[in-house]
């Protein structure tokens, strides 16, 4: 038979909802704001009914329509006028409200029981109401469990506590708002609560107040120069530091956390009054003197609570803490010394009551309670039909209309959630159609998810992942027709394209990049910085596209040396009629350059144009080879086509050099791109695949040595390496993926050399020199004798000192493979 | 890393804005490398309060409710990336009045 398994924690400041789920309990989390548990505030505002965090932030301004602490009410004929809709609500309704809420912290598997928790106060009344509160959130079966009983199970059961004999617990539980604390037997067969005590007005609120009130106050009127800060603050008239009030409140809070963990605190507060910023310390010492009053009230309390049951200090085996208050270190000490039993804090105590609940529920078989479901429950309502939504599926605005139309003269409510969650319209009650502005976060992809509810608040209609893209596209505005990249070098010697902007991006656009200088251009070096915009395919080699904007930094223009390595930011902007603006600043050397290109002008350099060819007629030499080899005839006389004309377009570059006249440069510009274009459609997959291919088996030779040999440093190098793979090797660009199969070389030779017997080989290859390649030909022979007579004595450390006063011996140090090539534009 | 942001931020926030010019590309940087790693920060001053926006957690002072806009924001909204998801991490902590 199945189990409940969902436990509930329906607190009077906070709730939460778990699940017991394969001997573990899962608390859920609010799909709003993602915190575990939920305030037990309700609000009416604006036709909208909010539960949670935002129903609390408005009691300063609607306290009439904002409801708390209404679990003191349950089971009482109290009503609770609600000005904003003329109703009148009981404790239950709210009650109903926040279960709901909590149920739908629960994905897809909604609860239809649950255990929930009751303080250990509650009478017959009151529990019986808290069950009807269950029953009109729509369960269809409640359990209820004394929350002190709830905590005694979480620490039991999270400890594996054997209980042997008869045993007094204290549940102590200090929470935001409340104090109570209950006697608990507990035995091998059951526990029960004997007795308990409480003050429903004191809680971590008051601590908060006692730091603002005590710790900030005489500093600031100090430097403020006032008098009766605190009064001032908090009077129901308004004053110039009422604003300072919360804002204190907050440093207060976070002062607080942080002594729980820290010695001394330093705070730090802006006086907008003052104009100034000020800081000052609080030591854990004068908190805990501070607080001392109002731990020592929850001290005498629960030793009343003992007296009254003529229980002593040492029969109580074991205090539970609940409650986040109880985080506060100096409460835990201050129980242990008063009665020295164990203080168990092992838990969160903020969701313990919830923990507690599901291991309760995780052990109730799920009854059939058709009887009491039939008195409260209503037939399961349909699912609704045809429920149309309209709205943009692209914005440019910060708010998007959405319009939802139901048939049938439907009555209920909906409500909207960004699956963020950052965004949540609380209930709202409409009929037949509803208008609402989702707000959007800009500049990216916004997912909203749409409820419609019965005019019970059973859930009868919803949408997920309703898409809507802010700024990424503007039906208004024209397509790119081209992808706009610009030319950056590899760590290889060679360049590639990296898209700043993609084909069909709606104009106008402007994008920052963040560059580095690839190599060092020393003033007055002859040396140049080269910017090179193209329009044409990302994927594509960069000659092969059209240069939209070509610019030449020149070391002349440089005020001092331009070093390998140094940031440069590059912001392009592209207008509505195809202007390229680019701006260019490198801060060290604090050069700023704007330069708008027009579409109509072209940019060619003579000099880039001539590189470009040259560099590939050695490429195209041995692509002809290997596809003659490879017996593929045809692709290597349309090869050998492509070299003919870049051999011509090289000659009819000397002859235009002096030729400022004619347009001639840009129809070898246009030949250029063609033979370029065919060059790549005949060869670029070929190579993509080839670079994949070895990729793929330098990442298996990895894979298998770290399997035999593992090496936790290697291992995240690795791992760093491989982790964007989809996107590297579906980039098309052979630079890119050349890069990373270099960095898992360089892994391969670390794991190469991890072995001792590696550098007997690198020692010959010092060997097998000629003796004058280095600096002292006596000194290196010496060496070369004792490395032999290491390797036979499998002496390694001292081979590796031998190989490495080699190195040093050598007139011309080889080069490291590894090491990052210059490049040939300067930018990286 | 929500802390090292609102830490950031904090910072951003103590310079005078006449002096703000200087340190303006080196926020712009950090900000953009934060969202290269996923973390998207959001200033929500100046903004008019709205009771659906669930990033934001208000400190409310004009208690007759109208016209009212975020005056001062003590933490920023930060939202992370992780696996195409964007999840709200931290909400900001703002007054309004």
């Amino acid at each position: 038979m199945e189990n409940i398994n969902f436990g509930i924690d329906l607190g009077t400041t906070n709730s939460g909802i778990g699940k017991f789920q394969a001997g573990k309990v899962n608390i859920y989390k609010n799909p709003v704001g993602f915190r575990d548990t939920l305030p037990s505030v309700i609000a009416y505002r604006n036709a909208r009914i909010l539960v949670g965090d935002k129903a609390r932030e408005l009691t300063a301004v609607q306290p009439e329509n904002v409801f708390s602490s209404f679990k003191r009410k349950m089971g009482s004929e109290h009503t609770f006028h609600v000005p904003a809709t003329q109703e009148n609500k009981t404790a239950i309704d709210f009650s109903a409200l926040i279960l709901k809420e909590l149920i739908n912290f629960v994905g897809d598997e909604k609860p239809t029981s649950a255990v929930i928790t009751i303080p250990a106060s509650f009478d017959t009344i009151q529990s019986n109401a808290t069950k009807s509160a269950g029953y009109s959130a729509g369960l269809q079966e409640v359990l209820l469990l004394q929350e002190p009983i709830a905590a005694c199970l979480a620490y039991a059961n999270t400890q594996n506590i054997s209980i042997d004999e008869s045993k007094n617990w204290l549940v102590y539980d200090f929470g935001g708002g409340t104090f109570d604390v209950a006697l608990v037997s507990i035995n091998n067969r059951e526990l029960k609560v004997i007795d308990h005590e409480g003050n429903n007005f004191l809680g971590g609120l008051d601590i908060d107040n006692l730091i603002l009130e005590h710790l900030f106050c005489p500093i600031l009127e100090k430097e403020l120069g006032t008098e009766n800060l605190w009064k001032q603050m908090v009077s129901a008239e308004k004053s110039a530091y009422s604003k300072l009030f919360f804002e204190l409140l907050y440093r207060a809070e976070e002062a607080k956390k942080e002594l729980s963990i820290k010695e001394s605190v330093f705070v730090e507060l802006e006086l907008d009054l003052a104009s100034k910023f000020i800081e000052f310390e609080i030591t854990r010492q004068q908190f805990n003197e501070l607080i001392h009053p109002k731990v020592d009230e929850t001290v005498k309390l629960t030793k009343r609570l003992l007296e009254k049951n003529s229980i002593s200090n040492k029969q109580v085996e074991r205090i539970i803490l609940v409650g986040g208050t109880t985080y506060i270190p100096y409460v835990k000490e201050y129980l242990h010394q008063e009665f020295e039993s164990t203080v168990d804090s092992s838990i969160d105590p903020t969701t313990a009551i919830i923990v507690g609940a599901s291991y309760y529920a995780g052990t109730k078989n799920k009854q059939n309670l058709s009887t009491e479901k039939a008195e409260i429950k209503e037939d399961l309502p349909t699912k609704l039909q045809d429920v149309k939504l309209v709205y943009e599926v692209n914005s440019q605005d910060n708010d998007e209309l959405l319009t939802g139309f139901v048939p049938n003269e439907f009555s209920g409510y909906y409500r909207v959630t960004r699956t963020d969650g950052g965004f949540d319209t609380g209930l709202i009650s409409f009929h037949s159609k509803f208008n609402e502005f989702l707000k959007l976060v800009p500049k990216t992809s916004n997912f909203f998810n749409v409820k419609i509810f019965d005019k019970h608040q059973i859930l009868v209609f919803e949408k997920e992942n309703l898409s809507i893209n802010h700024g990424i596209y503007n039906i208004s505005g024209q397509p790119l027709p081209n992808d706009i990249c610009l030319e950056v070098d590899d760590t290889l010697g060679t360049t590639y394209l990296e898209r700043v902007f993609r084909k069909n991006d709606i104009l106008p656009l402007s994008r920052k990049l963040y560059k580095t200088i690839s190599k060092t251009i020393l003033k007055d070096s002859g040396e140049k910085l080269i910017i090179n915009i193209v329009e044409g395919k990302a994927e594509t080699s960069p000659a092969s596209n059209l240069c939209i904007g070509y610019l030449e930094i020149n070391s002349e223009d440089l005020s001092a040396n331009l070093l390998k390595g140094t940031d440069i930011e590059i912001d392009f902007d592209i207008s509505e009629s195809r202007d390229l603006t680019v701006n260019i600043y490198i801060g060290a050397i604090n050069l700023e350059i704007s330069q708008v290109f027009n579409a109509s002008a072209k940019q060619v350099s003579i000099a880039k144009v001539r590189l470009e060819l040259e560099k590939s007629l050695t490429n195209i030499d041995h692509e002809i080879e290997e596809f003659s080899n490879n017996n593929q005839e045809e692709i290597a006389d349309r090869l050998n086509d492509v070299r003919i004309e870049i051999i011509e377009l090289l000659k009819a570059l000397i002859d235009i050099e002096d030729d400022l006249v004619t347009d001639k440069i840009y129809n070898i510009d246009e030949r250029k791109r063609k033979a370029f274009q065919v060059y790549d459609d005949l060869v670029r997959r070929k190579n993509v695949i080839a670079e994949i291919e070895e990729y793929q088996a330098y990442k298996m030779e990895i894979k298998e040595e770290l399997l035999l040999k593992p090496n936790p440093k290697i291992e995240h190098v690795f791992n760093n390496i491989i982790k964007n793979e989809a996107q590297f090797l579906n980039s098309n660009q052979t630079s890119l993926i050349k890069s990373k199969t270099k960095e898992l070389q360089k892994i391969s030779q670390e794991i190469y050399f991890q072995n001792d017997e590696s550098y007997v080989s690198l020692f010959y290859q010092y060997s097998y020199k000629d003796l004058d390649e280095y600096s002292n030909e006596s000194i290196a022979k010496k060496h070369i004798s004792n490395g032999e007579r290491a390797i036979k004595d499998a002496k390694y450390t001292e081979l590796k000192a031998i190989i490495s006063a080699l190195y040093h011996l050598l007139k011309v140090k080889p080069k490291d493979y590894f090491e990052d090539k210059n490049g040939t534009l300067g930018l990286k | 890393m929500k802390d090292i942001i609102t830490q950031i931020f904090e910072i951003e926030n103590k310079i005078k804005p006449e002096d703000f010019a200087t340190f303006k590309r080196n926020f712009q940087r950090i900000y953009h490398e934060l969202e290269q790693e996923g973390f998207i920060v959001v200033n929500p001053k100046d903004q008019p309060y709205d009771e659906r926006d669930a990033s934001i957690e208000a400190n409310i002072l004009n208690e007759n409710g109208s016209n009212l806009k975020i005056t001062k924001v003590l933490k920023p909204t930060i939202y992370k990336n992780e696996g195409g998801n964007r999840i709200l991490i931290q909400k900001a902590v703002v007054i309004v009045e």
